[in-house]
């Protein structure tokens, strides 16, 4: 199967991963022990993962610490063999051909970097040029664009050794993207950078994927980034797909989607007469933020005409729920926990 | 096409780009080939031969091994770009995830890093031998045994030092084993001192170890302890280290691509 063939530019199909260490009790018996005969323990960091990204796509993998998402990455990107489970990237098995895949992929794992620690970090380019055999005028074409979107140029002859963390990340993400790879992985690519430089990092990843339709999986903890970057999100937890979707999706199941912002001329307590279908949230003086109450499904034009009848008010608008909020509601929901640990019990992992 | 071997320069680039360390290395060169000359000229003070060397080949056996032993010296820890380090860091990972294999990788920076610890090598020796402290090949036919042989056993040093840099898949540290090869190395190549002043059982012993090819045959070559007529059963014992450590580090290879297992992230 060649890449035009295959539909997607990854897919993920039942991936599993188990890591098997040596867990050593303490003091000199457990040291004892672990020599003669050490005892084994295995963690399912990745039990169950599906999901598939088209050409051109960008998909945001999240999931709170833990999770799976690293390690789903590892697997993706060739790192990792998995236990169980099939993985494709343009056609590819990248655990099966590590070099073929090496060429169709770029990678940014932020807490490490590809660079040589001591050199200036072009040089680094120029290496990484060298080995991915990149023409002498696309790398320097490349580079002109790297600069202009990253303010690279200011830097880039100190040695990496001297770079501050957000500088770093950014020669790692010129790094990975150099040899202009059809898919990227990039695994917390915003670490350490400032709100400025996370939105010239935002343009140049729209950029990658609108101008020239690259494929990009990215894991991140910033909502501000998901939201601005991503159409399509897959939620995992405890190493299980929670949901694959739209933010918009993850804000109706997971939040309460929005809310009603009304300042009241008198100062009342909102609560005694609240309209049918929202209840109060919060009241600080006039200011009361009301949300549906989920007993008739009120929509938020019908929410803001029963306020508005309810009360005098000089001030009304609806808010879209924070994403963090979601997310927050999201990592925590006790529901998929218990459906989730009552899967792992019957499972037998190979 | 460059195909990647500009990776063989990336220890001479740094080097060359922080020129402390260029001068602290030709210091350290300078005093230690200045003890080596002292010590060998006082210890032959009131003798003729010592394990079969006159005192001008044991003067060059002693500076030559000072100078051989400079090529793998150069220091990578700084480049945080040890086995050990990359697999502590995590940043093993980008090793997998380029179209060059690690093990040609790692090839072309052991290369690149010989070559440039050899430029070191070859300026010293030039040095000495224009200074008049060290004498020159004992023949022309001693010359080209040493070269032939000189080479052979800079390969097998780079298996010896590949296999201990392969255990770093395995066991996260590998200090103890580094440590007792390069105690071996330097005490059972001849690098120390010529194996020529230890007693039988020694000679045997290191006889039946891989060390001794990568530096004793060579430099003994070139100060006329060995005849150049046993050019030919050295050299089949290299070659039988070298395709011997070849074959089993290429089996390591495959099996440390199969587990590597990255931490952390
Ligand atoms: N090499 C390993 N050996 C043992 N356990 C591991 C290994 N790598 C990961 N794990 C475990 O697998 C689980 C998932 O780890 P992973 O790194 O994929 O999480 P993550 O979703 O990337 O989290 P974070 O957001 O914190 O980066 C964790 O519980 C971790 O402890
Ligand atoms: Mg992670």
């Amino acid at each position: 199967m060649t890449a035009r063939e295959s539909e997607f530019a990854i897919e993920a199909r039942g991936l599993v991963k188990t890591f098997r260490t040596a867990r050593r009790r303490p003091g000199a018996l457990g040291m004892l022990r672990a020599l003669v005969a050490p005892e084994r323990v295995s963690t399912t960091a990745v039990a169950d993962v599906s999901f598939s990204v088209g050409h051109g796509q960008l998909l945001a993998l999240l999931g709170p610490n833990g999770a799976g998402k690293s390690t789903t990455i590892k697997m993706l990107t060739g790192i990792l063999t998995p236990s169980a489970g099939r993985a494709s990237v343009m056609g590819i098995v990248p655990y099966r051909e590590r070099v073929r895949n090496a060429r169709n992929i770029g990678a940014v794992f932020g807490q490490r970097t590809q660079l040589w620690w001591d050199l200036p970090a072009r040089e680094s380019f120029r290496i990484l040029r060298d080995i991915y055999g990149v023409a002498d005028g696309d790398y320097r074409s490349r580079m002109r664009e790297f600069d202009d979107l990253l303010e690279l140029s200011s830097f880039w002859d100190t040695r990496v050794r001297h770079l501050s963390l957000g500088q770093r990340v950014r020669c790692d993400l010129a790094a990975a993207l150099l040899h202009d790879p059809p898919v990227v992985f990039l695994d917390e690519p915003t670490i350490g950078m400032d709100v400025v430089v996370k939105e010239q990092v935002r343009l140049l990843l729209r950029d990658q994927v609108e101008r020239r339709g690259q494929t990009v999986l990215l894991t991140t903890h910033d909502m501000t980034e998901v939201e601005r970057l991503a159409e399509r999100v897959v939620l995992i937890n405890h190493g299980h797909i929670v949901l694959d979707g739209t933010l918009a999706e993850i804000r109706t199941r997971f939040g309460s989607g929005w809310r009603v912002n009304a300042t009241l001329v008198q100062t009342e307590p909102a609560t005694g007469r609240c309209p049918p279908g929202l209840r109060v949230v919060r009241q600080d003086g006039a200011r009361v933020i009301f949300e549906p109450d989920g007993t008739d499904g009120v929509a938020p034009p019908q929410a803001l005409k029963r306020v508005i009848d309810r009360y005098e008010v000089t001030d009304i608008h609806i808010q879209e729920s924070d994403l963090e909020d979601v997310m927050r509601a999201a990592y925590l929901d006790d529901r998929a926990d218990r459906e989730l640990d009552g899967e792992l019990d019957g499972e037998t992992v190979a | 096409m460059r195909e990647g071997w500009s990776t063989a320069g990336i220890t001479a680039l740094g080097e060359l780009l922080s020129p402390s360390r260029l001068t602290g290395t030709a210091a350290r060169m300078s005093v230690q080939l200045f003890l080596v000359v002292c010590l060998w000229h006082a210890l032959y003070s009131d003798t003729e031969t010592s394990g079969g060397l006159d005192e001008g080949q044991a003067v060059a056996y002693g500076v030559l091994a000072v100078l051989a032993l400079r090529l793998r010296d150069t220091d990578r820890w700084i480049g945080r770009d040890m086995v050990i380090q990359q697999i502590e860091f995590g940043t093993i990972v980008y090793w997998f995830l380029r179209p060059l294999a690690p093990w040609r990788y790692y090839l072309r920076r052991a290369v690149g890093d010989q070559l440039y610890g050899f430029a070191w090598a070859a300026a010293g020796y030039v040095v000495c031998l224009l200074a008049g402290v060290m004498d020159p090949p004992a023949s022309a036919g001693a010359a080209g045994a040493f070269a032939v042989t000189f080479l052979l056993g800079q390969s097998v040093l780079y298996y010896l030092v590949l296999l201990t840099d392969q255990m770093c898949f395995w066991a996260v540290r590998n200090d103890s084993a580094v440590e007792i090869l390069q105690f071996a190395q330097n005490l059972l190549s001849g690098g120390y001192a010529a194996l020529w002043y230890f007693p039988g059982w020694f000679q045997t012993m290191s006889a039946l170890l891989p060390f001794q090819a990568t530096l004793s045959v060579p430099l003994s070559f070139y100060v006329g302890r060995l005849p150049v007529d046993d050019l030919p059963r050295h050299l089949a014992v290299q070659l039988f280290w070298v395709v011997s450590l070849a074959a089993l580090t290429r089996l390591v290879w495959r099996r440390a691509e199969h587990r590597v297992v990255s931490q952390g992230g």
